[in-house]
């Protein structure tokens, strides 16, 4: 039998907010447990929320990259549950009233571009984090209100290829937003699938499975094909489909049921009487989006502008802090194509090979900017930029600075060329005049003399002019 | 002569004049509290007051809480003094914070000298529920006749002469029938004008801090105080406070005034009436138009249905945060779940069990759209009710309960008229937020009762004018258990 | 509308993690049922459900948004003075299970 798949996603993000959601104790992580929390995160009797007005402009944002519409009255819910993790007894969520809804987002898939259409998009808080232990576990409230924005599909994606594209994109788009580090390995981003799947043309829905625990867009893609697999070998042998909860097991690459889904939880949910309405201004929402950190899409197109193929901008364009390491780099005025290939080139291979992130990279983009005109203004070669960029890396200074230092500048000085030029066109009067006849590799041999006389720091192109006036004077 | 059983104002003066020092006045009150014998207190401030008086700063002096003794009840967070809303399972707790209430009071200069005892969770209307047992009203003696909560412990500090002020929380009538049932000015002012950060939430939307007065001047006074935006309180209002007592005493000549005939004509007992109705006339005489207004009897009937949904609805959100892990009095089991079940168990008595599952009820999705839901409907209707009196009224008047303190063991016929009306319409205010206040009319058998003004929101100005001019009209005003006027 | 019965009651009361003894089931049953009886002379009301459910006592629309700045965090051991369990400065639970 030929299968359809449907699957849905459902994504939470993990805000970079100073502040939490309901509470101005600081967002952080890789601190210690229990040290970034207020009495409102660990829900003490009478405390009450007040919502982040940073987190509120986040997800208008995101809400406008998704090309939702945008609800200007702010409402919250509560959703009514207990858990270990929850320390209210319900997280305050928007469940009626989400904020972005009815978007799309555009992904580009081996079978082309494909538009995927995007539900909804609320704000909520997170829970705690459990620290488990083999008899016990521990609680950790760090977590406890940092904001979330959720994300939510419609079932329109088919294979674990669309599902890992549509990831990606929005990864892209909340970190070049900075509006999360959307690191799935780290937890800031966080993705629940749905997958059922239907007979090939056919209307009827099949029964929906939800994976959890998938903590990179390579296994997301790996298991949505296995569970698509799964259920098509089930229908095919006569089975058939529990509505179940299953995770990823990263050991053998399957996914493992977790639990049978029984009834649907009644979440109890009802208007958060503590946070009245909030309606935002016209002006407040343009704003929002007006002073939006550009996206990769718009960045893709200002670099074409400056000449860079699609392939280079698409490096650059990784992720966030590459491309912003180019741009600052651009604000030293060198070329833009040359800053390119150092960025795509000698830097990330120098941290590949040294396993850093470029967030961490010690060199001054302005620098490296400094060094590129360097090179431009012909005042250092492409090999000696090499070894001064080294340096810096290692000291931590100014190109010119270690120039002058080692004294490895080229020397474009007429006044320092001339007299070795002088001095070796006297001694070989006889190569002058083939040059004369034509031999115009004459040329070639006396640059490269000159360059071992001065241990290679001539200038090759000054030096080759001043030879050719040189010998046209004789 | 007890200072302690003098208005703020009256106190304020002596102290002012040096006739009587703050610290003589905190150590009268604790003596009091000591020796209070009617459970009013669930913690009593002994070093905690003194301390507080000793670095009382004279700078304060013209504030009108400077040096003055006051309650507050145990459901406001107050920092590092135990409060446990009158539960076991906040027993030992121990706040890291104040509520915006205590922590405006103290910066006036109040001194606090004790916790008062509620019902339980601030979930009851008798005074009996709390975990320390019956809170009795200090106008009987012989411990028969109820003082009323939820707000029981405060209402009889005061009343019983320990304190010039006290606080409490209002969600049906929690500030204003205890105050009917002691003789005291009960006041709760608008949704909103006085922050509930620090109130441990019972039903949220209709919670409000409220407290108890000797005047309704004093009333006024502790508005001043008290009102105004709080950051930490979303739904704390943004309308500019005014000075609620320069106007005070401003005639009221040409303020009109319903009466709700229903609300009436659902109280069987004759001195209730003949008073209500000899004070309806000092209205008129101080120039108040009075009319008698009907409210759709159907919606008066709904209210305290309507209240119990929505109020139990709220209350089971509200503390489902009581489940003994990050504080209170956990009772340990072989999981979390059980760790939760048995200190739930255990803290929780039965009519907050009965409560909260009412609420969850309502609240399930196959149940909202007739319960949960339906109360939410009907709450607008309620109020769009009163609203339409306001529209031509400056206040509603009524008495505000169908007797004085009622006997302990008094059985009411919950589906009478009077039971659903007289007993418990007050809790309109709390629907549409409306400021309300109750204050004395009069005495049955030794025991005060009261009647209640209500005014739209914001209108507290025209509230309190019109309720200072009929407590001048009645004399009644700094009553004290045992010195009867 | 669930029907209202001891079984449905006890289910609800376990969702909120506590139990109820018999009698106070047969206490609660006889409470809900007046209650219910009460409501459904509400569902009577003219217009009632044509009207929107309430939440706020009157319009309490505003524009405040808190800003985003952080205020200093409790110290630990006073974030953790009132839990009953402490290891690691983490309070600790029987081992939850997923």
């Amino acid at each position: 039998m030929e299968y359809t798949a449907v699957i849905g996603l459902e994504i939470h993000v993990e805000m970079k907010t100073k502040s939490k959601m309901f509470s101005s104790s600081p967002v952080s992580y890789g601190f210690d447990p229990n040290t970034n929390v207020s009495v409102v995160d660990m829900a003490f009797p009478g405390t009450m929320p007040t919502v982040n007005k940073q987190a509120v402009i986040n997800a208008i944002r995101v809400s406008n990259a998704l090309h939702m519409s945008i609800d200007d009255t702010v409402i919250f819910e509560r959703k009514n549950y207990f858990y270990s993790d929850l320390p209210k007894g319900y997280q305050i969520t928007q469940q009626f009233r989400p904020i972005g809804s009815n978007g799309y987002l555009t992904i580009n898939t081996s079978n082309g571009e494909k538009k995927i259409r995007v539900e909804r998009l609320h704000m909520e808080e997170d829970t705690c984090k459990q620290l488990h232990s083999w008899d016990f576990s521990l609680l950790d409230y760090n977590r406890a209100g940092i904001p979330l924005i959720e994300i939510v599909s419609k079932p329109d994606l088919t294979s674990g290829e669309e599902a890992a594209k549509y990831v990606e994109k929005i990864r892209s788009i909340v970190s070049f937003l900075d509006v999360s580090d959307g690191k799935m390995e780290e937890g800031s981003l966080r993705c629940d699938v749905n997958v059922s799947i239907k007979e090939k043309g056919s209307d009827k829905l099949g029964t929906k499975v939800e994976i959890k625990n998938l903590n990179s867009i390579a296994n997301i893609q790996t298991a949505i094909d296995f569970e698509i697999n799964r259920q098509a070998l089930v229908l095919d042998c006569g089975g058939k489909i529990e509505q179940e909860t299953r995770r990823f097991d990263e050991g053998s690459q399957e996914t493992v049921i977790m639990r049978l889904k029984t009834d649907a939880v009644d979440y109890k949910y009802f208007t958060e009487p503590n946070i009245p309405p909030i309606k935002l201004s016209k002006e407040f929402i343009e704003d929002a989006i007006k002073s939006s950190p550009e996206l990769a899409e718009a960045r893709l197109i200002r670099y074409k502008e400056l000449g860079l193929n699609d392939y280079d901008s698409s490096l650059l364009l990784v992720n966030k802090e590459t491309s912003d390491y180019f741009d600052k780099a651009l604000l030293s005025k060198a070329n833009p194509k040359l800053i390119a290939n150092w960025v795509i080139g000698d830097v990330q291979s120098y941290l590949n090979k040294n396993n850093i992130s470029i967030s961490n990279f010690k060199v001054d983009p302005l620098m490296l900017g400094k060094l590129v005109n360097l090179i431009s203004e012909g005042k250092v070669s492409s090999k000696q930029a090499k070894d001064i960029f080294a340096e810096m890396i290692n000291s931590n200074e100014d190109p010119e600075t270690i120039i002058s230092k080692s004294g490895t500048s080229q020397v474009s000085d007429e006044s320092a060329l001339l007299p070795i030029i002088t001095v070796l066109l006297d001694a070989n009067p006889n190569l002058i005049a083939d040059y004369k006849a034509g031999k115009d590799r004459v040329l070639g041999f006396f640059v490269g003399q000159v360059m071992k006389q001065t241990q290679g720091k001539a200038n090759p192109s000054l030096t080759s002019k001043l030879i050719i006036e040189e010998m046209n004077r004789r | 002569m007890n200072y302690l059983s003098l208005s703020l104002v009256e106190l304020h003066n002596l102290i002012v004049s040096g006739k009587v020092t703050p610290e003589q006045l905190v150590k009268d009150s604790l003596e009091l509290a000591r020796k209070d014998n009617n459970n009013a207190f669930e913690y009593i401030c002994e070093k905690e007051a003194i301390e507080e008086v000793k670095n009382l700063d004279p700078k304060l002096k013209d504030s009108i809480f400077y040096g003055i003794p006051i309650v507050i009840k145990d459901n406001f967070s107050t920092k590092d003094i135990p409060t446990t809303g009158s539960s076991n399972i906040l027993k030992g707790y121990i706040p890291l914070f104040s509520s915006e209430v205590a922590l405006r009071l103290k910066k006036a200069g109040a001194i606090l000298i004790g916790k008062t005892t509620l019902d339980e969770l601030a979930m009851g209307g008798s005074g009996t529920t709390g975990h320390l047992g019956t809170t009795f009203n200090p106008w009987d003696p012989t411990h028969q006749h109820l003082i009323g909560g939820s707000s029981c412990g405060s209402a009889a500090a005061i009343s019983g002469g320990i304190v010039p002020f006290a606080v409490g929380s209002d969600t049906g009538d929690s500030v204003r029938k205890p105050a009917n049932n002691a003789g005291l000015v009960g006041f709760k002012p608008t949704w909103g004008r006085i922050s509930r950060y620090g109130l441990f939430p019972f039903a949220t939307s209709l919670d409000h801090v409220a407290y108890f007065n000797r005047t309704v001047e004093d009333a006024a006074l502790t508005l001043n105080v008290l009102a105004g935006r709080d950051e930490k309180d979303a739904s704390s209002s943004l309308v500019p406070v005014v000075d609620f007592v320069k106007n005070i005493n401003d005639s009221i000549k040409g303020k009109k005034i319903a009466v709700i005939k229903e609300i009436v004509d659902s109280i069987n007992n004759k001195t209730i009436i003949d008073a209500f109705n000899k004070s309806i006339n000092m209205l008129r005489d101080n120039g108040a138009i009075v009319d008698e207004v009907s409210v759709d009897i159907k919606l008066l009937k709904a209210i305290y249905p309507t209240y119990i949904i929505i109020s139990c609805a709220e209350a089971t959100s509200n503390n489902a945060n009581l489940d003994g892990i990050k504080f209170g009095n956990r009772i340990e089991g072989d999981s979390f779940e059980q760790v939760m079940i048995n200190t739930r168990n255990n803290g929780f008595s039965e009519l907050i069990k009965r409560r909260f599952v009412i609420g969850s009820f309502s609240l399930l999705s196959e149940n909202a759209n007739e319960l949960f839901i339906r109360a939410q409907k009907c709450r607008r209707l309620i109020v769009d009710a009163f609203n339409k009196v306001f529209e031509n009224y400056d206040a509603i008047y009524c008495p505000a309960s169908p007797s004085a303190a009622p006997l302990m063991d008094s059985v009411s016929d919950t589906l009478s008229n009077e039971y659903l009306i007289a007993d418990n319409y007050l809790a309109y205010g709390n629907m549409g937020g409306f400021p309300s206040i109750t204050l004395p009319i009069g005495f049955e058998n030794g025991l005060p009762f009261g009647a209640n003004l209500t005014a739209k929101p914001f209108d507290e100005s025209n509230l309190l004018k019109i309720a200072n001019s009929l407590e001048k009209a009645t004399g009644l005003s700094s009553l004290v258990a045992g010195k009867e006027k | 509308m669930k029907e209202v019965n001891e079984s449905v009651l006890q289910e609800a009361a376990n969702k909120l993690m506590f139990s109820l003894k018999d009698d106070e089931v047969q206490r609660l049953l006889i409470e809900f049922k007046h209650i219910i009886k009460q409501m459904e002379l509400i569902g009577e009301i003219e217009n009632v459900d044509k009207v929107e459910p309430m939440t706020f006592p009157f319009d309490v629309t505003n524009s405040f948004l808190r800003e985003d700045k952080t205020s200093e965090p409790l110290k630990r051991e006073d974030a953790l003075k009132n839990a009953k369990d402490v290891v690691d400065g983490q309070i600790r639970l029987p081992k939850v299970v997923g």
